[in-house]
């Protein structure tokens, strides 16, 4: 199918997107890459009265570096990550997760911050970042405001925008050397939204046991969500050793759900989740300085 | 708003469309420039038949807004030349790589990127770099067998990697990346 009508804008400066949003109200949506968004207008599954093309506006695209990490700009592409046309403050995670991001054709427009801003439970931005502790900007018609990225999904495919506001950028400090990183994405088939997406961050002792845990799970409830009876039950523990069976008793408490669930889908989902969760530890690697991507424009 | 112009260059030769805000990239090429080569299948980012390359990277075309596009530079299958282009159409001739022919504009403009990216080395690579373009014929095999056969013979010509345009190869910049 085709969209039905719309009105088109396509500003040229953040200011000039955010007054037209402001003036235009709840009929408008803003055009990222358009790789979720198009679909659905395709669908007619929405039908804005306006779109408000984002991807025009130079500053909001391209990375540099800042004091202790990287700022992102919001239309910076997956494909810039994957390729390392960015400094990757993940020490390789970014780059990981950019390249399991739908198809390459997808991963040539789709943008940071149009994942962000669309929230979907499945996404590999929303995960990641809330995993990074990263810090959001979103620019408004009452100014520019941060937040962490852990506080801008708010629930399935709706994220603590205003509707004047967009995402100007995405900070994230660097991992520091001698840090872990692992991600895990299970999926249908190449190329689908996870169903689910493990994120997990670890230093070791020198006998190679976890500490310092920080593991994230995405696609498992409407927003990211951390696994703290699972961190714990990792700390002191060797990533060699770890089955599903051993990870289960941590993310059934942390999801709230038991294994002798009666519902089979629910005990199903629940060991797709510790498996994933074992593949992200089974496959971590330390992270690697981002000497590369300097240079990709500046936001 | 409701109607843009935007000016674009089709596989070298520069256009001024003025059509419909709505109109996707792939509508544009068929419906305006006549350019049918360029397939629309799902019309949801699904099924790959509409892929073209926009400033030197593969794009959806049912998912990327004609007006989206203004001074962009745009090739479709029918534009596709050189000798990678070339070895692509011969493979895929030699190696019974299409049924139908519905999906294989797609499948020429995925397979030629893959190739140029030097992403084509193995099949387990061209296979998950196929995954977003699908054949209803089936006819899997014979593509990976073709992409194969053509990266194989474009790798062992001396100096193509380094004469690739700009843009289409992993870890280079492409000046829209500066814009």
């Amino acid at each position: 199918m085709k969209p039905a009508e719309f009105g088109y804008h396509r500003p040229c400066e953040v200011s000039e997107a955010v007054a037209l949003l402001a003036g235009l109200g709840d009929g408008a949506r803003v055009l990222g890459g358009g790789q979720s968004l198009m679909p659905e207008l395709n669908a007619r599954r929405i039908t804005p009265v306006h779109l408000v093309d984002i991807t025009g506006i130079g500053s909001l695209r391209g990375a540099r570096r800042v004091a202790g990490g990287v700022r992102y700009g919001a239309a910076t592409t997956h494909r810039m990550v994957e390729d390392g046309l960015v400094p990757d403050a993940g020490g390789g995670l970014l780059a990981r997760a950019a390249a399991g991001i739908g198809h390459r054709a997808v991963r040539t427009r789709g943008t940071l911050g149009g994942s962000l801003a669309y929230a979907d439970p499945a996404a590999e931005w929303p995960v990641v970042f809330a995993a990074l502790d990263a810090t959001v900007e979103v620019c408004g018609a009452r100014g520019v405001r941060s937040l962490p990225a852990r506080e801008l999904p708010r629930g399935a495919f709706r994220s603590g925008l205003a509707t004047d506001e967009i995402v100007v950028a995405v900070e994230v400090r660097s991992l520091p050397q001698g840090r872990w990183w692992g991600l895990h994405k299970t999926a249908g088939t190449a190329g689908a939204y996870a169903s689910s997406l493990a994120v997990v961050l670890f230093d070791t002792d020198a006998r190679g046991r976890l500490e310092q845990v920080a593991l994230w799970l995405g696609a498992a409830r409407e927003t990211p969500v951390r696994l703290p009876a699972t961190e714990l039950l990792l700390t002191g523990r060797s990533a060699a050793g770890l089955d599903v069976a051993a990870v289960l008793p941590g993310v059934a408490q942390d999801l709230g759900t038991v294994d002798a669930a009666p519902d089979d889908a629910a005990r199903h989902g629940l060991r797709v989740h510790a498996a994933t969760v074992c593949r992200a530890l089974a496959r971590a690697a330390p992270v690697v300085s981002a000497a590369a991507g300097e240079g990709a424009g500046a936001p | 708003m409701n109607e843009v112009s935007p000016r674009l260059r089709v596989n070298g030769a520069e256009h001024t469309v003025t059509v419909p805000a709505r109109t996707s990239l792939a509508d544009l090429l068929r419906d305006r420039l006549g350019l049918t080569g360029t397939h629309l299948g799902c019309e949801e980012g699904v099924c790959g038949a509409c892929t073209v390359l926009v400033d030197g990277l593969p794009v959806r075309g049912c998912l990327t807004l004609a007006a989206t596009c203004d001074g962009a530079e745009v090739v479709t299958v029918e534009g596709l030349t050189g000798a990678d282009a070339d070895r692509l159409r011969a493979a895929f001739s030699r190696e019974g790589a299409l049924q139908c022919g519905f999906c294989t504009p797609g499948m020429l403009i995925t397979a030629y990127d893959l190739v140029r990216r030097r992403a084509a080395g193995s099949p387990e690579e061209i296979r998950a770099g196929l995954g977003g373009n699908l054949c209803r014929c089936t006819g899997y095999q014979a593509l990976v067998r073709a992409i194969a056969s053509a990266a194989g013979e474009s790798a062992g010509e001396p100096g193509t990697r380094g004469g690739a345009e700009p843009g289409t190869r992993t870890g280079e910049s492409h000046p829209r990346d500066r814009a």
